[in-house]
């Protein structure tokens, strides 16, 4: 329904000096709907966040944000939304119940509302006991957790939140996914941005992914990994085998090129796990044995890396960039890769561990 | 920090009841809480405080004995002692370097989240500078103070234009610093950089300062000094000060340099907004 779109933009675009960080986007948001923005590193979410929030005006293109422009009406939008960024929006000399009250107060609340609201907050991401310090004193985390409870502190309509999750620990994080899913449930809708896709999986109804500063794609989970179609096949030749020659049977066969990871480990992308018998027998038909084989199923991040690695010049990342350690790479292939030379580029993607 | 968090489900509003759950402030409210929270920031290290309120005491033992030993009584007005000449323009120079601190707070503060909330927060954004003025303002207001009491308890120094003459000349310089204190602001709201607003604070102060007739009289300085001085906005106000606490005859300054106060916070404050309302990235 139309009048349930509570952020509605089209055509955004937004241009910093030479570098073009969106570039046309088109998005909605449904009241109670939690929104999951991915994208690589620089492909333009924070700055999504920023115009949608009212931070920064777009360069051309309009949005609105509970059915006001945010351009034109920015106050109005700004008593409906609450803002976590991607940088912490906190004052370091006052205490976590001063920052309450004080962003309580300028919200409208009385001295007595305010009190109230910052102690229900206090308790409700775990700041009790620190309450009185000043954030200067906070870890990485308690500020995050500090930053998060200030956005909440108006019961806003719409939530932003950058990269929520980074420098939360494993409780703090399950507390955090748990109280969006609360809020969606009483009718805020919530624009999250995150690298885990963990996150966006369990969390988002729908999910958006940027590159470059365009969407590439937008969906449900489930619609996004249907349409990349499928899962994967990795296999280990035997000790006698050749992985080249399987790897060229395979493609014969009529499977899409795949990547070679460890040594003597190849992965193709896979239909259903149907395809383990058909492999089995194309390799056998070229003397190849196979040591070991199994089946994935696609995940988020096939679609992640199938939808990035076509991206326009994705940016290969830095020398040196902290890659994904525990992520199976090899596992994880995408159709969409059409060269194993894209799949290596994108499957070293920098994820914000 | 290991204390595990369980974060508990909030309480919300009653269910289909989302609207926001208070009014926005009225401006009043905004401004009271703001300047409350500028005041904290302001006084927050006792020991900035106090020195920076020591400050103008220090400069009028300077001044007073390094210029005074120089200056023969006959350049000065008849009957005026360099104490009663120079204490009034300390007034007025006071508020220059307070005005500079209170830009690069003003920078600190944008430096830090708060301000970005701000921006995303159903607020008049000008207020936080107004805030700020504010809380800097009252700051001078106790460099003033202990200025004119260190002048009566070091040199006996008393106003020859009485108490009321004293609070008149106090009350224009309080309107003068707090024009020199939104040039700053402004200039904060748009240069952003703590290190550009100190090193222009310099170009600005110390001519304003030294090319006037604050420490001696103008006709003393040499011709192309005396020129720039006549034409030094600080000028007007320190001689407006200095008849007010004099007493006697007080001509045109006094108008002259209020209105060119109020006439400067009015253009600085528009331009402070303007500066300040700019995205933090642009
Ligand atoms: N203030 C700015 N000035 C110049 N370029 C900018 C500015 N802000 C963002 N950009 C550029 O715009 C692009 C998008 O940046 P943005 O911060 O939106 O990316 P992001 O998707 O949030 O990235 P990340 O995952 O690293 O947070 C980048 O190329 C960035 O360099
Ligand atoms: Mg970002």
């Amino acid at each position: 329904m139309a009048s349930d779109q509570v952020i509605h933009a089209t055509g955004l675009r937004k241009r910093f000096g030479t570098v073009q960080a969106l570039d046309g986007v088109d998005l909605t948001v449904a009241r109670g709907e939690i929104m999951g923005l991915l994208g690589h590193n620089g492909a333009g979410k924070t700055t999504l966040v920023n115009i949608l929030s009212t931070l920064t005006p777009p360069t051309s293109g309009t949005a609105s944000v509970t059915g006001f422009d945010v351009v034109g009406r920015p106050d109005e939008v700004r008593r409906r939304i609450g803002v976590t960024g991607q940088f912490a929006a906190l004052d370091e000399q006052l205490s976590g119940y001063d920052n309450l009250v004080l962003v309580a107060r300028l919200c409208g609340a009385s001295k007595a509302q305010a009190v109230g609201r910052a102690d229900e907050l206090l308790e409700a991401f775990g700041l009790r006991a620190a309450a009185g310090r000043r954030a200067v004193s906070y870890s990485g985390g308690m500020r995050r957790r500090l930053d998060l409870a200030l956005g909440l502190v108006g019961c806003p309509d719409v939530l932003f939140l950058d990269e929520p999750s980074v420098g939360l620990d494993l409780p703090s994080r399950l507390g955090l996914w748990e109280m969006v899913q609360g809020l969606a449930r009483e009718g805020t809708a919530v624009l999250l941005t995150t690298q885990y896709l963990e996150e966006a999986d369990r969390l988002a109804d729908r999910i958006t992914v940027l590159g470059e500063g365009r969407v590439l794609v937008s969906g449900t989970a489930v619609q996004l990994k249907a349409q990349t179609g499928s899962g994967s096949i990795s296999l280990r030749v035997g000790p006698q085998g050749d992985r080249a020659v399987a790897a060229e049977a395979l493609r014969r066969a009529g499977f899409p090129p795949g990547v070679e990871g460890e040594p003597s480990e190849l992965t193709v992308p896979a239909g259903d796990s149907a395809d383990l018998a058909v492999v089995i027998r194309v390799l056998d038909a070229v003397g190849q044995n196979v040591s070991e084989i199994r089946y994935a199923e696609p995940s988020l991040d096939d679609v992640y890396l199938a939808f990035t690695a076509t991206a326009p010049d994705t940016p290969a990342p830095a020398p040196g960039a902290i890659g994904r350690p525990a992520a199976p790479a090899p596992a994880r292939t995408a159709h969409r890769s059409t060269t194993p030379e894209a799949e290596r580029r994108s499957g070293d993607t920098p994820e914000t561990p | 920090m290991n204390v595990p968090v369980k974060m508990a489900p909030l309480a919300e509003p009653a269910a289909g009841a989302r609207v926001p759950r208070w009014r926005p402030a009225g401006r009043a409210a905004q401004l009271r809480v703001l300047t409350a929270r500028q005041i904290r920031l302001v006084y927050a290290d006792r020991r900035v405080v106090l020195f920076s309120v020591a400050q103008p005491v220090v400069m009028l033992l300077l001044i007073s004995q390094v210029f005074g030993s120089l200056a023969d009584r006959s350049i000065l007005p008849r009957g005026v002692s360099y104490i009663e000449f120079l204490l009034p323009a300390l007034l007025v120079t006071t508020g220059l370097g307070t005005s500079q601190s209170a830009g690069v707070g003003l920078v600190r503060d944008m430096e830090g989240g708060m301000v970005r909330r701000f921006r995303v927060l159903p607020l008049s954004l000008p207020l936080v500078l107004v805030a700020r003025s504010i809380a800097d303002l009252t700051r001078s207001g106790m460099q003033l103070l202990v200025l004119v009491i260190g002048g009566h308890l070091l040199f006996g120094y008393r106003a020859g234009g009485g108490v009321g003459g004293l609070v008149a000349a106090l009350s224009l310089s309080t309107v003068v610093i707090w024009s020199l204190i939104w040039i700053f602001i402004a200039l904060a709201a748009w240069l952003r950089k703590v290190e550009v607003l100190s090193s222009i604070g310099f170009f600005v102060n110390f001519p304003l300062m030294f090319a006037s007739s604050a420490f001696v009289p103008v006709d003393v300085l040499p011709g192309w000094l005396a020129a720039v001085a006549t034409v030094n906005p600080v000028s007007y106000a320190v001689e407006a000060s200095r008849s007010l606490a004099l007493g006697g005859q007080v001509g045109s300054e006094v108008p002259a340099a209020l209105c060119a106060a109020l006439g400067l916070m009015a253009v600085m404050m528009v331009l402070a907004a303007r500066g300040f309302r700019r995205p933090p990235d642009e």
